[in-house]
């Protein structure tokens, strides 16, 4: 055991040198991280969208047609920018990307009003862009309902109902909404907490193999060895050391930004979300150590981790869920750790979710870390046999 | 003249050598061909059938029922019978509920108080509560609108009932319950599949993604085994870049040519993506998204000095540049400056005018600011990479001569 620390202490120290002496070390595991941190604190500073440019085809001209424009241009996430002659031009503004969304607002629109007939209010939004979509058909379908309550309100009151029976009698159903745990619905809150730590998943994955990978391609695997004693466990304990406790500040650095600089609501364990992200990122590692012993080709493995490590974001299910994926899709997801990273952060950030319900995913990106050790002895083989050095 | 000709003759071999050479590069390193070749079909792949069903559906709810009556039974079976959400559990209270929220059984809650009917016989209003799960947008999104729809569907049943009740006749009683009919109409993706939405944006970033890095790796290859100097002449004239800079293009434009051809022809047609464009006016726009690329590509390459750089630095931006390209997250959420920067890559316009020609149909015409966008990148990334190639072996020549002086 005491064989074992020295052992892994001089690797360690091996290392810190290495590390040191080559600057992409740095570049990788520091300040690419912090760049692609900035860059996400930056893209969800809005972290709303407003404004959206959308044109009204007014057939009407009336007063109340275009109340109805101004009460669909006054919402948060549409901007009325073009008034147009008939849906053609409609239709070309929208190719051209300068309009999502077109509301009709037909003939006799205000003169059905005022005489008490059903009319008609149709509004065209674009498909190419669901997020674009779902805000735009929310707000303009929000104004629409607030007109039409304002029309009924009149109606019944003409009737000689008072304001308050007027609105039991028009919405007989009132409902109360509650947005669970990101009550703006910011995008922020949303992606920022998976797009950082995807970043943190690719340095470390990518370096691991280069810091490995490096040995084999410059023929200093044997001596790699020769520094732990011979020991196989010792070398990649004290090899991957260094880089775990790097990444690990990184992922303070992280969350400080995630909670501090973007201001995502923290309401579970810290301690979980610490010890998650410990695991999170020895799993990569494993995944990283796993992969270029397997293949023992630097190239390859970097294209094959990289591959690899970019495909976790799709099947996180954060965007497109999980529950919603074929069964095998749903199969392939768990062999992401950012599945359950992602979850985990879900669960301890946003939800203030129980410690213990949390637990399952920490011991399912733990089986990963097993990885290495079914291929410490190929390993070992590697790095002694110098027909796998020097592969560039 | 003749000295023309022979010059012209000179780079022609020149334009030969290279192009072979190139071939023989990519053929022989594997990590190579992944990236080049086999990256945009396995992700086009892997990422339509992770979203093939294209549609969330029959998201699980939970609904605490303290009415107990033929009204309330009623909503409930709304939100059954409704696509997108149905009842898996009937709970008795919020403790419940919280629980299996937690143990992501459930991802909202509809909580109907114990009044309901009968305030509604009463003809006073009713309230409901729902609780929806914001963490996850597309979630929440089908909650809220199959849960609001169904309300809202109640509501008016109700008030057109009380209204008849009250003797007002039919169409009046119809025209005071919904005096506007208003509807949204979804174009060019009317389901709003997932797949159809992502998928143009995924492939066009995938496609310049892999061109960067793969080109970056040949790059540092060449940097690695001293290629420069060995295929541009010794007799460096100002324009001897320029042949390198085209025959490479040729044989990434040649690869890519295959590739696109089957994404954009046999992977479009699988998965069934919108498939509007005229195809001249595709490849009117593919030219020079591909040059772009490319160009860029081949500019960025000559920064690396070894082969694993271009992975090592490109990979991760992959990510922030989709999201740059404003595709999936709206650009007006984007600040302004950044998204203006992200010009620079050939995806942020290349996304826009893709998808408005491919999935809406829309004319060379119409996205003639996104084609002269490329080819002014393409013009401009052609001269860097001159520029670039120039200045290493002018390093290199230098060194060597310095070398064979001492």
């Amino acid at each position: 055991m005491a064989g074992f620390i020295s052992d892994t202490a001089a690797v360690f120290r091996r290392e810190l040198r290495r590390i040191s002496e080559q600057p992409i070390y740095a570049v990788l595991t520091v300040v690419l991280p912090l760049v692609s941190f900035a860059f996400f604190a930056i893209l969800f500073e809005e972290g709303v969208a407003r404004n959206i440019p959308i044109a009204v085809l007014d057939q009407d001209h009336s007063t109340l047609s275009r109340k109805v424009t101004q009460m669909i241009d006054d919402t948060p996430t549409v901007m009325v920018s073009f008034e147009v002659q008939d849906m053609p031009e409609a239709e070309r503004l929208m190719r051209e990307g300068k309009i999502d969304a077109v509301v009709l607002i037909p003939y006799d629109f205000e003169k059905n009003i005022l005489s008490n007939r059903q009319t008609n209010l149709d509004a065209y939004v674009t498909g190419t862009n669901i997020t674009v979509n779902g805000l735009l058909a929310k707000d303009i379908q929000t104004a629409v309902s607030t007109f039409a309550a304002g029309i009924q309100i009149q109606l019944l009151t003409k009737k000689g109902l008072t304001e308050k029976q007027a609105m039991a009698q028009l919405m007989p159903v009132r409902f109360v909404k509650h947005i669970l745990f990101n009550p703006y619905t910011n995008y922020g809150y949303y992606l920022s907490p998976s797009f950082m730590p995807m970043m943190l998943l690719i340095f470390t994955i990518m370096t691991t193999i280069f810091a490995i990978g490096t040995e084999l391609k410059h023929s200093t695997a044997k001596e790699w060895l020769d520094t732990a004693g011979g020991s196989v466990f010792a070398a990649l304990v004290g090899k991957v050391l260094p880089i775990i406790i790097i990444m690990f500040i990184m992922s303070l650095a992280m969350f400080v930004i995630i909670f501090n600089v973007v201001g995502v609501p923290l309401n579970g364990s810290i301690a979980m979300l610490l010890f998650g992200s410990l695991l999170f990122i020895v799993s990569y590692q494993a995944i990283g150590t796993f992969i270029i012993t397997i293949l023992s080709n630097m190239r390859l493995a970097l294209s094959l981790g990289g591959g690899y490590s970019v495909l976790a974001f799709t099947f996180s299910g954060l965007t497109f869920p999980i529950m919603a994926m074929y069964p095998a899709m749903q199969v392939f997801s768990r062999f992401f750790p950012f599945t359950y990273y992602t979850d985990l952060i879900i669960d301890q950030a946003m939800r203030g979710t129980p410690p213990a319900y949390s637990i399952p995913d920490l011991c399912y990106m733990s089986l990963f870390i097993l990885l290495p050790l079914l291929c410490l002895p190929h390993l070992r083989t590697i790095c002694t046999e110098e027909k796998y050095w020097g592969k560039l | 003249m003749k000295r023309l000709l022979r010059q012209i003759k000179s780079y022609w071999q020149q334009f030969l050598s290279v192009a072979a050479n190139e071939y023989r590069t990519i053929r022989s390193d594997e990590g190579v061909i992944l990236v080049l070749v086999l990256a945009l079909l396995i992700y086009s792949t892997l990422y339509s059938f992770a979203y093939a069903p294209q549609v969330l559906h029959n998201v699980p709810i939970g609904v605490i029922d303290n009415s107990r009556t033929p009204a309330s039974r009623n909503l409930v079976n709304l939100f059954n019978a409704a696509p997108n959400t149905y009842t898996a559990y009937e709970v008795s209270d919020m403790k419940e509920a919280e629980q299996l929220f937690f143990e992501r059984k459930i991802y909202g809650v509809v909580y109907i108080p114990e009044n309901y009917e009968e305030l509604l016989l009463q003809g006073s209003q009713a309230v409901v509560s729902v609780y929806a799960d914001a963490s996850y947008f597309l979630v929440y999104r089908q909650i809220f609108q199959e849960v609001v729809t169904g309300i809202n569907l109640t509501g008016a049943a109700v008030e057109f009932e009380r209204l008849l009740a009250k003797g007002t006749i039919q169409p009046t009683a119809r025209a005071t319950t919904q005096p506007v009919i208003y509807q949204t109409h979804n174009l060019f993706n009317p389901y709003l599949g997932y797949g159809s939405f992502v998928m143009p944006a995924v492939i066009m970033v995938i496609i310049q993604q892999t061109l960067l890095i793969g080109i970056g790796i040949i790059g540092g290859t060449w940097r690695e085994f001293g290629l420069y100097k060995k295929l541009l002449p010794t007799d460096r004239k100002r324009l001897s870049a320029l042949p390198v800079v085209l025959a490479k293009a040729a044989v990434y434009a040649s690869i890519y040519a295959v590739t696109t051809l089957y994404i954009l022809n046999v992977h479009y047609r699988l998965f069934h993506y919108p498939m509007n464009g005229n195809p001249w006016t595709v490849a009117a726009f593919m030219i020079p998204y591909l040059a772009a690329c490319i160009f860029m590509g081949i500019a960025v390459s000559t920064l690396f000095r070894y082969r694993e750089n271009a992975l090592l630095l490109l990979l991760w931006t992959s990510i922030p540049i989709l999201m740059l390209s404003g595709a999936s997250f709206p650009q007006q959420a984007i600040p302004e400056w950044l998204y203006t920067f992200g010009k620079i890559f050939p995806s942020s316009s290349g996304v826009s005018a893709f998808i408005r020609i491919q999935s809406m149909g829309a004319s060379f015409e119409e996205v003639l600011p996104e084609i002269r966008v490329l080819w002014s990148l393409a013009i401009v990334y052609a001269g860097l990479s001159c520029i670039g190639i120039h200045l290493i072996t002018k390093r290199e020549f230098r060194r060597e001569h310095g070398d064979a002086e001492e």
